[in-house]
């Protein structure tokens, strides 16, 4: 394994798993100051993370081993859904392969496990929430599939070392397949992140919660896995985002002295478009989503167009 | 010796069921018929493996030919992986009275039948097989509801869809005799107007068969009346013998179709995909959404056929066998689940003694093994990792991308359009799932019944497990099934089997490695959190206690996607309150989601046909003289046209 190599996967590892709460920490942080306050520090979700471990977990009267199960399983889909996003066009492999549409697998597990967790409580509350997300999920799904399907056919492959590597530098940004991509892809950043215009993470009222609500009953390191699932899923879509969807240099060393840059300036972008955009009607999400889905089709028509 | 195993099976198979008419053979009856099943499954799967052809090849004559290859083995190994464990799991199921003894005769019968089908290698002995399997799960179902008079017209309904469809398979399996070209490509001349009237009565007659919409209908009415092991037997065998005749008649024996037919099978496995999932989300009767969900998965399977056939017009044939092997893989892995779920569903009526979703619930508590392998299967289902339901849609997935790579304008939108349609059915499935989860398994019990419910005797729960175990087996290793499945393609030369998926211009997928990273961590994971919790606390509903009547519903889990999608479902509800004296004594709710094809496209037709027939029966007025006034009319006609010399 060259040197460039091992540093990408050290990046991605190690970036994922330690580094990713610092994300969600960023837009608070950011989005306090655009607002006029001074805030938490960006270092806000290493200390709750810290409080949880600490503390001790619920168990929810009439709950089976279903809910004590989910926190970990989330916690280890996401872990392996960061293995397979690689940072750089070059990743060793940890296994499980690169391959972008596993991704859509390892999150729906994650999805599917925190809303069996919420019928196992039967908290009304929770059950609102999953099912809300479960109905977003099925426009976040069509449109990340695009999405991903842009860059797929850019590239010519679904590798996604090979997708960064042939999107990297101006030459597919000839094609407009790849902007109306990151339009389609932008919105599923914003969903999948739980941010406004589809969800307010700082919400505190039940009612209105979407990813927040089925982790109601969760306390303790369960809380904390979860926690950290939802700042990992930061990470993923914003790496993609990054590396994909984004101009990138095309050098291994050159994209991963620019993706700590990138992060920021998306983190930045989050808080603004938060500070900016009022939370829609959930049932309109739906339609914003259709209207992505759309955008990357689009993209698929105009790639098709101009390799015929 | 393979031909032996597979004769001698099923032999056992027929002496099993002949042994199971009498009430001291009944065990014994079953557990033969059992071993032959699985004589049987281990045959098919040999066959496919060392890729040899037994008996004799496809012929167009009517003389009787028998004969196993590739493909009729995949079919044979999957009846057997089925049907095994579903007469393992009859012998508490059914009793032995008259009635039960009745359907284990009948059960060993139609699985003869479809043996029949996939072995038969000529069109008179393939005919007679079709027409026995739907005749024989018919009378299973009436001989096991005798006396239900629902049932027996949904009976009718089932043979009258089926066979109205049927005449599709006739006229598709007849023009193919005629040419000459059962087994035999090169006698239709590719995009001739022959070629294409035999694959397109094929896809209404065979399709029919299988459950596509909108010629679904008879399906989600039939299925759920069946005994459980025959449920499972029809929506993870009988449908996929249907598809079994498409495959033959679409990629092996009409040659290379036009891009646009491709395409409309593409439309017709996205249509069936999407209507499926979305009518079984909103079913209440888990049976009947175990069966709307058949029509979801074959919707699957059909996307993976349209994007073979696309490919192979585009000159794309490795990807077209890929394409092949992805539908094949799916056709096993739903057989696989299907029949877990419906056997469990039987296992959960037995003993909640209902089916209704809002009358389960905390059911994994009370049947830990039968609940259990419920969970697996429905994980598997739902399409995630590492399971193997998320093997084939992966794989599917990925044969649609092509389908657009390589494809010109239109092509490339419809299979940009299937995959965008396939990702929502995935997300569609898991939602359905977690309702499922959720109302059978998790939380308290909501009936008396319910409560007092027990585990299942050892012969009904081992079945399932053993089938729970092969949907993880399947998803660990889907690439050792999926390498002989792409080299069943006629133009392939097969791929190198590894347990992995590797394919080329993809990022590979490693079931076993997925497995050893979600398990390792999310052990770790467990293992960290360790089992200190605070004393068990009631859950959170603002302060409010949680009584029963704030449990969720089907309904209720449901309703945001009901109001999305209500342009295009139109939901009926209806609230009526009744008061007294300016206070409310009453509220009543009822709302239901109509089936909007049923409603639109048959209930018209219907109508228009039995106004036809009402006309058409004054003609039969039972009188005398009419009947000698038509007779005299008709002679005189002919005399006419006998002078005016019309009749030569």
């Amino acid at each position: 394994m060259s040197t460039e190599t091992a540093l990408a996967g050290v990046v991605q590892a190690v970036g994922g798993i330690a580094l990713a709460p610092l994300l969600p920490g960023l837009v608070q942080h950011w989005k306090a100051r655009l607002q006029g306050r001074r805030g938490p520090s960006p270092l806000q979700p290493y200390r709750e993370l810290r409080r949880l471990w600490g503390k001790s977990t619920v168990a929810p009267e009439g709950a089976s081993a279903v809910y004590r199960l989910a926190p970990s399983v989330v916690g280890a889909s996401l872990v392996a859904a960061v293995l397979v996003i690689p940072v750089a066009e070059t990743a060793p492999s940890f296994g499980i392969g690169h391959d972008a549409l596993v991704l859509i697998g390892l999150l729906a597990l994650a999805r599917f496990a925190v809303a069996a967790s919420s019928w196992d409580v039967a908290n009304g509350f929770s059950l609102m929430g999953a099912s809300r997300d479960l109905t977003l999920s099925v426009f976040v799904e069509a449109t990340l599939v695009l999405s991903l399907a842009v860059a797929a056919l850019v590239a010519g492959t679904t590798d996604l070392r090979g997708i960064i590597g042939m999107t990297a530098g101006t030459h597919a940004w000839t094609d407009p397949a790849l902007s109306l991509g990151a339009v389609a892809f932008a919105l599923v950043v914003v969903a999948e992140t739980g941010r406004q215009p589809v969800d307010n993470p700082d919400t505190h009222l039940e009612l209105t919660m979407i990813h927040e609500g089925p982790l109601l009953e969760y306390a303790g390191r369960d809380l904390a896995y979860l926690q950290w699932a939802a700042a990992a899923r930061h990470w993923l879509v914003l790496v993609l985002a990054a590396q994909v969807f984004l101009p990138h240099p095309s050098t291994v060393w050159a994209q991963l002295a620019v993706l700590p840059l990138v992060l920021l300036l998306l983190s930045a972008a989050l808080a603004l478009v938060e500070t900016l955009v009022a939370k829609m009607r959930v049932l309109l999400v739906p339609g914003l989503l259709a209207a992505g889905a759309a955008a990357a089709l689009l993209g698929i028509a105009s790639w098709l167009a101009g390799s015929a | 010796m393979i031909g032996a195993l597979l004769v001698a099976a099923l032999a056992a198979v027929a002496l099993g069921g002949a042994m199971g008419i009498r009430r001291r053979g009944f065990e014994a009856g079953l557990l033969l018929q059992a071993a032959g099943a699985a004589g049987v499954g281990v045959a098919g799967f040999w066959a496919l493996g060392s890729g040899t052809a037994l008996g004799s090849g496809f012929s167009s004559s009517l003389d009787p030919r028998f004969g196993v290859d590739g493909l009729s083995g995949l079919f044979l190994g999957t009846l057997g992986l089925i049907a095994a464990p579903a007469l393992v799991f009859s012998l508490r199921y059914l009793r032995p009275t008259r009635q039960g003894r009745a359907v284990a005769a009948l059960t060993a019968a139609f699985l003869l039948a479809l043996a029949l089908v996939v072995s038969a290698r000529d069109p008179l002995t393939f005919l007679t097989g079709w027409e026995l399997m739907t005749l024989l799960s018919a009378t299973v179902i009436l001989v096991a509801r005798s006396g239900d008079r629902r049932a027996r017209q949904t009976v009718f309904h089932y043979l009258a869809v089926t066979h109205l469809g049927g005449v599709g398979t006739w006229i598709a399996v007849l023009l193919l005799a005629q040419a000459d070209a059962v087994g035999n490509p090169a006698a239709i001349e590719s995009g001739s107007g022959l070629q294409i009237a035999i694959a397109l009565a094929a896809l209404v007659g065979m399709g029919t068969k299988a459950g596509v919409m909108p010629v679904h209908v008879w399906l989600p009415r039939a299925h759920p009346l069946a005994p459980a092991p025959v449920s499972a037997l029809m929506s993870g065998v009988m449908i996929k013998v249907a598809l079994y005749g498409l495959v033959r008649v679409l990629v092996e024996w009409v040659g290379i179709l036009p891009v646009w037919l491709g395409v409309l099978v593409l439309a017709v496995g996205a249509f069936s995909a999407v209507g499926g999932v979305v009518y079984a989300l909103f079913q209440h009767d888990l049976k009947r959404l175990l069966a709307l969900h058949s029509i979801e998965n074959v919707g699957i399977i059909v996307l993976g056929l349209g994007a073979c056939l696309v490919l192979r017009a585009r000159g794309a044939e490795a990807w077209a066998a890929f394409a092949l092997g992805a539908a094949l893989l799916h056709t096993v892995n739903h057989a696989v689940f299907k029949a877990l779920l419906f056997l469990g569903a039987g296992t959960f009526e037995r003993a909640a003694g209902s089916l209704e979703l809002d009358r389960l619930g905390g059911l994994l508590r009370r049947m830990p093994w039968t609940g259990g392998a419920f969970l697996v299967g429905a994980m598997a289902i739902a399409g995630l990792p590492p399971l193997n339901g998320f093997a084939s849609e992966w794989l599917t997935l990925q044969a649609l991308l092509h389908v657009t790579a390589y494809g010109a304008a239109g092509d490339g939108i419809a299979g940009a359009v299937a995959l965008a349609a396939l990702g929502s059915t995935a997300a569609l499935a898991l939602f359905c799932f977690v309702k499922v989860v959720g109302l059978v398994l998790l939380g308290e019990p909501r009936t008396p019944a319910v409560a007092a419910a027990e585990e299942a005797p050892l012969p009904m729960w081992a079945p399932l497990v053993f089938l729970a175990g092969a949907c993880g087996a399947l998803g660990l290793a889907p690439g050792l099934l999926f390498g002989p499945l792409v080299g069943l393609a006629p133009w392939s030369d097969g791929m190198p089997t590894s347990a992995g998926l590797e394919l080329p211009g993809t990022g590979s997928l490693s079931g076993i490695w997925t497995a050893v990273v979600l398990g390792s961590v999310a052990t770790g994971l467990l293992l960290l959190r360790g089992n200190r919790s605070a004393a068990a606390a009631p859950s959170w509903a603002c302060g409010q206690q949680l009584v029963p009547a704030l449990r969720w519903t089907s309904a209720g889990f449901t309703k945001p996607l009901r109001l999305v999608l209500e342009s295009v479902l139109r939901p009926q509800r209806d609230v009526a309150v009744r008061s007294a004296g300016g206070v409310v004594q009453e509220v009543s709710y009822s709302g239901h989601v109509p089936h909007l094809i049923e409603e639109r496209l048959y209930a018209p037709a219907t109508r228009v046909s039995l106004g036809a027939a009402a006309h058409a029966r004054r003609l039969q007025s039972g009188s005398l003289g009419t009947y000698v006034t038509y007779l005299a009319a008709l002679v005189l006609v002919l005399l006419a046209a006998a002078r005016l010399g019309w009749l030569g």
